[in-house]
């Protein structure tokens, strides 16, 4: 396994004396794509929110190259390199789509020549077509490329990504499954949360099965086939 | 360039607006011009107002403090030396023994505007929501207790008089432009964009690497030195001041005039702020009796309180005020479709 870029150790997050992750400990490596799926309520979405400082966590650690982020405030986190495309997208509907991207800039770390717009463009043609348009008035699907689009230009080095199938139709499904196999040959890390497991597993380096806030198995792409074993791990 | 244009045709409105109000003012008889010049001084206030509230989306009943705090500022520092060593005995020596010109008391309350507002902001911006408006609240009153009692840096409770008046039709409407070109240029700047985006989601913002807190206060203090600006303007117009005039009906009149207008945008504040400044100035002669074709004479409050209700109906019946919270545009000449202008993507 290459080096790990991001590491969770024995995570802990409650809601009041509600847990919602417990002892989680995962890592994921360079340039890999490592899947998170469960069932609702598993705590996947929270082990996000808690990586990006959104949530404190109670217990455990989060560390980027060895460091620890845990207790810093999601702007700083974001400045440190990790990304996160939140759940719904979440984009800024009044802006248009380059302004959308214009403020991934603020996540922005280090200035090398490439032009970050342009690669979220070559990515997302789509992008570049309705530049000028309102970003509200995109289509799910594309408002989704928008929102990965607006994560990368800050040039992560970690992306998070929250359901981003959730509520598209398959073909849009299929887009961004393959951008995220694009962005993987960039050499971004990526911690992928889904609810479409087969999806997931295939696409992933390795996919986590959460369950009540805990790890409850791992899956590998040959896994992919064998629909039965990740029935079993949703049901365990 | 597209860029360029759009943002020259929604500086156009407010612009136009206030220059065509400059020279009006001048054309209307000196009993009627101090409402023109009034009207004009309140777009400065409201845009001030508006660069904080309108981009931030957080209330604040506080930034009549900064005018309040320009006023005196630029008041105390105008009135010439012989009749201040006569009245303002109390002075600090240094506030006693100077004075300063029209420009440098304009910006010297654009400064002290501006750094009041930076030192009260660093505590305040951590607030939203409810706490903020409560918090700045507060700020209204301790500012306005402090200038109403503290005889080393101003009057006090007595009224500030014999300020030079060098508000006429040129500074009011220059002041007016001033205040909406910076406001202009802030919200179409990084820092603004950022501001805004966390108005619309401020978790989004944060996560993406937007500084809520420190974007909130950047904004509070231009806020603030516009603010300043604003008050010195007034003093500058009306030649005296006391600490009333700065104080809880000029923090409702102005955020009527945002609220009637549009709370966020530019072309919101400024079309508020001349529509209420008219009605208000209209109506408060209408108390003293007026004919336009009948008597109409208004019994005395009732200013307010048709002001009040107007706000009221507006929340009620348009939230997003007259302007529906847009910026200027001229009808018509609407942003072009991407296939007119975009080069094919390619497949």
């Amino acid at each position: 396994m290459p080096e790990p870029v991001l590491e969770l150790q024995g995570l802990e997050v409650r809601y009041g004396s509600v847990p919602a992750v417990r002892g989680l400990s995962l890592e994921v490596g360079n340039g890999e794509i490592v899947g998170l799926i469960g069932p609702n309520g598993a705590g996947k979405s929270t082990t996000l929110h808690a990586i990006m400082g959104a949530v404190p966590a109670h217990a455990g650690d989060v560390r980027l190259h060895g460091r620890s982020i845990r207790g810093r405030p999601p702007e700083r986190i974001a400045r440190a390199g990790v990304a996160l495309v939140p759940e719904g997208r979440r984009i800024f509907s009044d802006f248009t789509v380059e302004e959308n991207l214009r403020l991934g800039l603020a996540g922005r770390r280090k200035r090398n020549g490439a032009d970050p717009l342009q690669q979220a463009y070559d990515l997302f043609p789509v992008l570049h077509e309705f530049r000028r348009r309102s970003a509200g008035a995109l289509s799910g699907g594309q408002q989704q490329q928008l929102a990965i689009g607006r994560a990368l230009v800050a040039e992560p080095e970690v992306l998070l990504l929250d359901e981003p199938s959730l509520g598209l139709a398959p073909m849009a499904v299929d887009a961004v499954f393959e951008a995220l196999r694009q962005i993987r040959e960039r050499e971004v890390t990526i911690l992928l949360v889904e609810q479409r497991a087969l999806h997931t597993v295939a696409l992933a380096d390795r996919t986590h099965v959460l369950a009540g806030g805990e790890l409850r198995l791992t899956l590998g792409p040959a896994d992919a086939a064998n629909k039965d074993k990740i029935i079993a791990a949703y049901l365990a | 360039m597209r860029r360029y244009v759009e943002g020259a045709v929604q500086l156009l409105g407010p612009v136009a607006l206030v220059v065509v109000v400059g020279i009006l003012s001048t054309t209307v008889s000196s009993a009627n011009r101090i409402y023109f010049l009034n009207a004009l001084v309140s777009v400065a206030m409201v845009v001030a107002i508006y660069v904080f509230v309108g981009n931030s989306g957080v209330l604040s009943f506080g930034q009549i403090s900064f005018v309040a705090v320009g006023a005196f500022a630029a008041g105390v520092m105008t009135v010439p030396l012989d009749s201040k060593k006569g009245v303002l005995t109390e002075l600090f020596p240094l506030l006693r023994d100077h004075s300063i010109g029209n420009i440098p008391s304009l910006l010297l309350a654009a400064g002290i505007g501006g750094l009041f507002a930076l030192v009260v902001g660093l505590p305040l911006m951590r607030l939203s929501g409810l706490a903020a408006g409560i918090a700045t609240f507060a700020l209204l009153e301790i500012t306005h207790n402090i200038l109403q009692q503290w005889t080393k840096i101003g009057p006090g409770a007595t009224t500030l008089s014999l300020v030079p008046q060098t508000t006429g039709a040129w500074q009011a409407t220059l002041g007016a432009l001033v205040a909406i070109a910076g406001a202009f240029a802030y919200q179409r700047s990084r820092l603004g964009r950022q501001l805004r985006a966390s108005r619309e989601d401020p978790a989004a913002a944060q996560g993406i690497g937007v500084d809520v807190h420190r974007q909130r206060l950047w904004a509070f203090t231009f806020s603030g030195a516009l603010a300043g600006f604003a008050g010195a303007l007034s003093v500058h117009l009306l030649g005296s001041i006391t600490t009333d005039q700065v104080y809880l009906e000029l923090t409702f009149l102005t955020l009527a005039m945002l609220v009637f207008g549009g709370l966020t945008s530019l072309w919101g504040a400024v079309v508020g702020a001349l529509a209420i400044s008219g009605l208000d100035s209209f109506l408060g002669q209408a108390e003293q009796g007026v004919h336009i074709g009948f008597k109409l004479d208004l019994p005395t409050g009732s200013r307010l309180v048709f002001l009040a209700a107007i706000m009221a109906l507006v929340l009620i019946l348009r939230p997003s005020g007259l302007t529906g919270g847009g910026e200027f545009r001229i009808p018509g000449l609407r942003r072009a479709g991407p296939r007119e202008e975009a080069p094919a993507p390619p497949a």
